[in-house]
């Protein structure tokens, strides 16, 4: 009998969280017990910026991340964050199809094995006031937490503004931030109606987490056993994509009742993010070279 | 049952180092590396690693060292003692005196910093020697600053329920304004408790010569408290009036402690040298213990103890006053050798959904969970408050402990309290938003 | 000897004061450039968005270096605290004893320490790790300088264990209040 620590980086009603303790339920039944996964939520055993390193050095078997947190170490890591380049579930899943292979490769030299990836709800504009055009973002603060959305916050005239998660319901109601861009989930989960008002459907991409598994953790296992955490990883992505289909519904509609203004954006705002959205591809394929553009075409020919 | 074996074996294992002397900061990660050693497979030496690396790396603890430092420098600046002077005249009638100074001063720092370490240490460093001068009984000084100290937590901004609410994914805004009523009605249990002693404790409770003066005396003699003022008033403004973050204000307080206390005369590059040289002593000592504890929340997160007698506790499905008198029992128990986050961090998971289950307001019950958490800072072998206030005064952590004890009470009437009357949790709350 | 040793902690003690000053320097900045935008909003102008890019994390590693350089010179001042009751109570040799007892634990405990972050630093170096922030900084860098800061404590230790061993020092020093 094997028991594996899971830390994961969300708390326990988080989509997130209850697809990967299902999975966690699931390998325990299809393997008799054998392997036995303990969940760690919200960070409670490590914290999110070590849990990839703590699966590569063994410390733990197995975790979950998100996947754009390794943009600063490989471009291919945020292709799924590039502004409109896959913007709703259909789009998001060739992505992932045509990513997969490079991006495992990428992990394995880092003794890692890409167990699966489950999206979060489309990213949004969340803002103090209304969305029309676009134009109403030019000169307002935007959240920024990394280079591309520091650039994204440019590319709208925008002026990017760094924010540390915990302190952006003060941010908003101080008037350090007036606009951020994020999924409904966390919106409606930070209870976004306390510091705004406006939510724009604007579908710019959909990140995924990823779960990890430490190669030499995973070898380990006899045969039957990683052919049951392999099967139940793949049912966990199928589940996990469409919790998070529901929980995209779902979560506007709290938003809804809770007083938020939620509109879909209208063409001008489209065309403009769509503009947005070449630019940063052209500026991501640069970046990624002959592995990105592979990736792309890879992509597009789906 | 195996989890009480392993328990008690911690437990012992760090009351031994403790008390053979070992320093608090080993003590809690030697601990931690035989729990790991002993009793989970884990490599050992990787995760300690991996935990001094991660605790040490943190945006928000960035806040610990330049809280200390203002406290530092207006210790060492003329305006601390004006502080005093200027409050003095006003509570010369009142039962306990200067001794509220502790109480509303952690009170109003309370709303500028988020930890109650960094509390203790910035308002301690300042009345504990003005009040020791003036001649106030020693116990009662350690006991409010100790007690009070605790209210860093509670009153927003506050570490403890952005953690919570990150972790259980509660509106933060919401948490915060939950504290503010429980926050005053602390306060008021605490200056009440002062009045009570200073009646029977006379001796405890030196007269303060300017307390007859005309009111017209005592607001000219208040003039030099404007500078204080100012200080808080730029500190907080500076949150709410949109230029700085929580902890970016700590950073925003020393720049006007410096200014301040230049204009008041008493900056030279020796006294900034000293108080620099006084906060890299202080700040290192708190974050090195804040390291340790880390790292043996993260090993007793591997071992399970604390997730096992959690989910025993559930086992015994009690009615849901039992329920939180039993998860009183547990967080008392477990704070007296956890920091007050681990234990939030380490049982959430479990126990959020048994007090949902039971009918329990998650957001009362964040502010039940601080509240229990601001008890453990004051509990020895390992409370945060007494480390800051050893560090401070000197004065063994045993000895703080014994005189933080009837705030300790305190803190548990306020749980009592909250308990059968959650409106004062809730009210504030259910007046935002929507 | 002693004098170098005694300027070799006062040096970690002013390394981590220069951390902590950037620390503080780097956040009245970042306010200051929030200031003017308030003001050029006012007078009807854009806002600049002056920033300092990757404040947060970079304070973080600035407060990781702050706290490991620090902890020789805190040593060295009695700075970390412990539980001396019982030795209060004890005869001195005993309390020699358990002096010289706690020091060597400590040492072995930041020896240990030190090896294992030393691995990890080393791990990251090999693996190319770098922060998720808007300036990507090596890991390895932060992890060396944790590393160092317990080599420099691992000093401090092996030094005043010296001196316990030696009869040079009667007892380690413990914080005096106020001073
Ligand atoms: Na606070
Ligand atoms: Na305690």
């Amino acid at each position: 009998e094997t028991h594996w620590d899971m830390p994961t980086p969300y708390g326990d009603t988080n989509f997130h969280t209850v697809n990967i303790r299902q999975f966690a339920e699931d390998v325990r039944e299809a393997t008799g017990g054998e392997l036995d996964i303990t969940v760690h939520s919200s960070g409670s055993l490590i914290k999110h910026p070590e849990i990839k390193n703590s699966v590569r050095r063994g410390l733990v078997p197995i975790g979950e991340l998100i996947m754009s947190r390794l943009a600063n170490e490989d471009p291919l890591f945020e292709v799924d964050s590039v502004p409109y380049l896959a913007s709703n579930y259909e789009q998001a899943w060739k992505l992932w199809q045509a990513s997969k292979a490079v991006l495992s490769k990428r992990l394995e030299r880092q003794r890692l094995k890409l167990l699966f990836a489950v999206p979060w709800p489309p990213q949004g504009i969340y803002t103090r006031f209304p969305v029309v055009t676009g134009d109403e973002l030019r000169g307002v603060k935007m959240r920024a937490y990394n280079k591309s959305s520091e650039r994204l916050a440019e590319l709208f005239g925008a002026v990017p503004t760094q924010v540390e998660v915990p302190d952006i319901p003060t941010a908003f109601g101080t008037g350090r931030v007036d606009a951020m861009i994020t999924s409904p989930s966390t919106g409606a989960n930070t209870r976004a109606w306390d510091y705004l008002s406006h939510f724009n459907h604007a579908q710019l991409w959909l990140p995924k987490n990823m779960v990890i598994v430490n190669i030499r953790a995973f070898e380990g296992l006899p045969e039957s056993v990683r052919q049951a955490v392999e099967q139940a990883a793949a049912e966990a992505e199928r589940r996990g994509w469409e919790a998070s289909q529901a929980e995209t519904e779902a979560k506007i509609r709290i938003m809804e009742e809770n007083g938020i203004v939620v509109s879909e954006p209208s063409e001008a705002l489209v065309k403009r993010l769509r503009a947005v959205g070449a630019t940063m591809e052209q500026e991501w394929l640069e970046r990624a070279g002959e592995d990105g553009k592979a990736l792309i075409e890879a992509y597009r020919a789906l | 049952m195996d989890m009480i074996w392993m328990s008690l074996v911690l437990l012992v294992g760090l009351l031994l180092l403790l008390g053979a002397g070992l320093w608090v900061a080993f003590a809690l990660t030697g601990t931690a590396l035989v729990a790991l050693h002993a009793f989970s497979g884990i490599p050992a030496g990787d995760s300690l690693a991996t935990a001094f690396y991660g605790a040490s790396v943190s945006w928000e603890l960035a806040a610990l060292p330049m809280f200390i430092w203002m406290g530092e420098v207006l210790f060492r600046s003329r305006l601390s003692e004006q502080m005093f002077s200027g409050i003095a005249p006003w509570v010369g009638r009142v039962p306990g005196r200067l001794l509220h100074t502790n109480i509303l001063g952690c009170g109003i720092f309370a709303a500028i910093s988020g930890s109650s370490a960094a509390t203790a240490a910035t308002i301690g460093k300042m009345s504990v020697p003005e009040l020791t001068r003036r001649g106030y009984d020693r116990r009662q000084i350690l006991g409010t600053l100790a007690g009070s100290a605790t209210l860093g937590l509670l009153i927003p901004p506050s570490i403890i329920l952005i953690v919570y609410g990150v972790a259980t994914e509660q509106s933060i805004a919401r948490l915060f304004v939950a504290g503010i009523l429980p926050g005053l009605l602390l306060m008021m249990l605490f200056a009440g408790y002062v009045g009570l002693w200073s009646r029977f404790n006379p001796a405890g409770v030196p007269a303060e010569r300017e307390a007859s003066l005309p009111l017209v005396e005592k607001i000219r003699r208040s003039r030099p408290l404007i500078p204080v003022v100012l200080l808080i008033v730029g500190v907080i403004g500076s949150i709410y009036g949109g230029l700085a973050s929580p902890t970016e204000s700590a950073a925003i307080g020393v720049a006007l402690a410096h200014l301040l206390s230049w204009r008041g005369g008493s900056l030279s590059w020796r006294t900034f040298v000293e108080a620099l040289m006084g906060t890299v002593k202080t700040s290192t000592m708190i974050a090195f213990i804040l390291v340790g504890a880390h790292f043996l929340t993260v090993s007793m997160g591997f071992t399970g103890i604390p997730r096992e007698l959690a989910a025993w506790i559930n086992t015994l499905s009690l009615s849901p006053y039992l329920l939180l008198l039993a998860l009183t029992v547990f967080f008392v128990l477990l704070g007296c050798f956890l920091d007050g986050i681990s234990v939030v961090v380490l049982t959430t998971s479990v126990i959020l959904p048994m007090v949902q289950a039971a009918g329990i307001d998650p957001l009362w019950f964040g502010i039940y969970l601080v509240i229990v958490v601001e008890m453990s800072q004051i509990t020895p072998p390992v409370g945060f408050n007494l480390f800051v206030i050893q560090g401070l005064t000197g004065e063994n952590i045993v000895r703080v402990a014994r005189a933080a004890l009837p705030y300790f009470l305190l803190l548990l009437a306020g749980v009592v309290l909250i308990t059968v009357f959650p409106q004062i949790v809730t009210y504030l709350p259910s007046r935002m938003g929507s | 000897m002693r004098g170098f040793l005694d300027s070799l902690y006062r040096l970690g003690g002013y390394l981590s004061a220069l951390q902590l000053v950037l620390i503080m320097a780097m956040v009245v900045l970042q306010v200051l450039g929030r200031i003017l935008d308030k003001l050029l909003l006012a007078v009807g102008l854009n806002a600049l968005g002056l920033q300092v890019p990757g404040l947060a994390e970079l304070a973080g590693f600035l407060l990781l270096g702050a706290t490991f350089t620090g902890l020789a010179y805190t040593f060295s001042v009695g700075g970390h605290i412990r539980v001396d009751l019982l030795h209060r109570a004890l005869p001195d040799g005993v309390r020699r004893g358990l002096d010289l007892g706690v020091t060597a634990v400590a040492l072995a405990i930041t020896g240990y320490a030190l090896w294992y972050c030393g691995r990890l630093a080393y791990d990251s170096y090999d693996f190319g790790d770098v922060s998720i922030g808007m300036v990507p900084v090596p890991l390895w860098i932060p992890q060396t300088v944790m590393v160092v800061g317990l080599a420099w404590l691992a000093v401090a230790l092996a030094d005043a264990l010296a001196g316990l061993v030696s009869g040079r020092i009667r007892h380690l020093k413990d914080e005096s209040p106020q001073e």
